[in-house]
């Protein structure tokens, strides 16, 4: 980003991962706010801010790359409510994730339709593990929780491919748009296999090939190998981006389920991305202490 | 860079870029196409410098084009911190704890690494660990705030060749596994150029008045991955770091 201030520079430097945990909700004024609470860090009000959400402006016409994708490029943040605490409605507070709404949209309780033993599984892990939850140890974000990242993203659009830039862990999502087929299903990634192709004005994305270590959020909401994810994104114009993902998963859900929202970008015209450096000093995983849940003797270090 | 123009004279004179006849096709904006999936097929991952073979670790020759005996030129001071950066490797190879390998590192891992281009930027992901490089050839300056383990880059097209400008480099990079390291005043400027249609040449001149005594300049090949459908994987190096350490306890 080039607009620097001290919360960027703590972003960029070792912190941004207790930040992102424990700052308040987008919008809630919340006493607790750990790492987050100083100044307007963390707010989801601060644009540089790990939750902010660009207020819906309406842009021009949508352009072409010079291949004739439809152009998406620039820095986007995602509109999803709270889903990226929680992606299902989540009505009472847990674990220092306040009340709030997810992104599903069908069912329409806003719910994960989970089998028994699945519901049980995802219970678990947010009352007794919460510890494991992978981005507190720096593990990338499967599909489709990488698209309602916290700090949003920068998608390019070079010949042929579809790239997703976060600045979250510093990495990237490569969506080949050329038709090449999925990697065999022997090969399991965090990222999953994804490919892409624009069906007119949208560019839709089938990932398989997860590894089932990712969640959905910060609450649980886990996922297994046989996760397969169809993802819609159509600019509707240079300021706005819908957003739909339809998820199923046989080994744990009742029937398929589908979450949306919108990405808005970024007003700041010269923005770029930090290094969220993750691995090389993240202090996240000593904040998951019993008193919020988290069983602190299992944390090395 | 702020050389001499002799010093310039021998790195144009020392070292000649092959083919210089070949053009490489060009992307829309009517710049030389580097995209692909790239990687080197040498041993400066290891060490830099001519070394003979240890465990596990190929020997291979010095991919130091200058100074002309293939050596970093360290201080004596800085010669010693090498020395013990050697003994300590194991331990102390900031790669051990999955941190981002800095520049130059992160181009001769052995690792695949791919190339996007976009009038404003190119984009180099690498397999290791997600590791990300945007190259800057919006004509911006370097941020004079901050520093980052992957530095900070930005480019512009010197006629077929990608010249890149790395500054803001955190200290904590080694250069290799063998402990060849800089400091906070480490300053590069590659030069990338598509020699042949599967190669890329490339070139990085390094200095730091704290450790060198005078900059110094690598060349290497990059080879143009073929295989058909190919296709980044990854490589989540701390979350295999985490495995062994559950598995050790």
């Amino acid at each position: 980003m080039k607009k620097w201030n001290t919360l960027n520079l703590l972003v960029a430097a070792v912190t941004a991962a207790a930040l992102m945990t424990f700052a308040p909700l987008p919008g809630v004024s919340q006493e607790k706010g750990g790492k987050g609470g100083k100044g307007k860090g963390g707010r989801g009000g601060d644009p540089y801010g790990p939750y902010y959400a660009a207020p819906v402006i309406k842009g021009e016409p949508v352009g072409r790359t010079p291949d004739g994708q439809p152009d998406m490029q620039g820095f986007w943040t995602p509109r999803f409510n709270q889903a990226i605490f929680e992606v299902q409605n989540h009505p009472t507070p847990q674990r220092g994730i306040g009340p709030g709404k997810g992104a599903i949209v069908d069912p329409a309780d806003g719910l994960i339709p989970y089998k028994p033993e699945a519901a049980a599984k995802a219970k678990e892990l947010m009352s007794k593990n919460i510890y494991l939850e992978p981005e507190a140890h720096c593990f990338v974000s499967g599909v489709p929780h990488a698209a309602y990242q916290q700090f949003g993203y920068q998608i390019v659009q070079p010949a042929g491919y579809v790239l997703f830039l976060t600045e979250y862990a510093h990495t990237y999502r490569a969506v080949p748009t050329d038709g090449r087929p999925h990697i065999s299903p022997n090969v399991k990634l965090f990222r999953g296999d994804s490919v892409g192709k624009w069906e007119g004005g949208t560019l839709v994305i089938d990932t398989t090939n997860q590894n089932g270590k990712t969640w959905f959020d910060m609450a649980g909401n886990f996922t297994t190998p046989a996760i397969h994810v169809v993802e819609r994104i159509t600019p509707v114009d240079t300021n706005n981006i819908d957003y739909e993902a339809v998820v199923e998963d046989p080994a744990i859900y009742t029937r398929p389920w589908k979450i949306a929202g919108q990405l808005g970008r970024h007003p700041d015209k010269d923005m770029e991305l930090m290094e969220f450096a993750c691995v090389e000093g993240n202090q996240d995983l000593v904040h998951y202490t019993e008193g919020v849940g988290g069983t602190a003797k299992e944390v090395k270090k | 860079m702020r050389y001499s123009a002799a010093v310039m004279f021998l790195f144009v004179a020392g070292v000649p870029l092959a083919a210089q006849s070949y053009k490489a096709p060009r992307t829309a904006d009517g710049h030389p196409d580097l995209q692909g999936i790239w990687q080197v097929m040498n041993t400066a991952a290891v060490n830099l410098e001519d070394h003979i073979a240890t465990l596990d670790m190929p020997a291979g020759r010095s991919v130091i084009v200058d100074p002309p005996d293939g050596k970093i030129p360290y201080t004596p001071a800085a010669a010693q911190q090498q020395k013990e950066n050697y003994k300590n490797r194991v331990k102390a190879d900031p790669l051990n704890m999955c941190y981002i390998p800095g520049v130059p590192r992160v181009m001769y891992l052995p690792f695949p690494m791919q190339i996007v281009q976009t009038p404003k930027y190119v984009v180099m992901a690498s397999e290791f660990a997600h590791s990300l490089r945007r190259i800057y050839m919006d004509g911006s300056k370097h941020p004079d705030v901050a520093l980052f383990w992957i530095g900070d880059s930005r480019g512009h097209w010197d006629g077929d060749t990608l010249v890149v400008d790395v500054a803001n480099n955190l200290p904590d990079t080694w250069f290799d596994r063998s402990g060849n390291f800089h400091s906070d005043a480490l300053h590069i400027v590659e030069r990338i150029t598509r020699t042949e249609p599967d190669l890329l040449t490339y070139q990085a001149t390094l200095e730091d008045p704290k450790v060198f005594t005078r900059p110094w300049t690598m060349q290497m090949l990059l080879y143009r991955h073929r295989e058909p459908n190919l296709k980044l994987l990854e490589y989540e190096c701390n979350v295999y770091l985490e495995d062994a350490a559950k598995e050790s306890r």
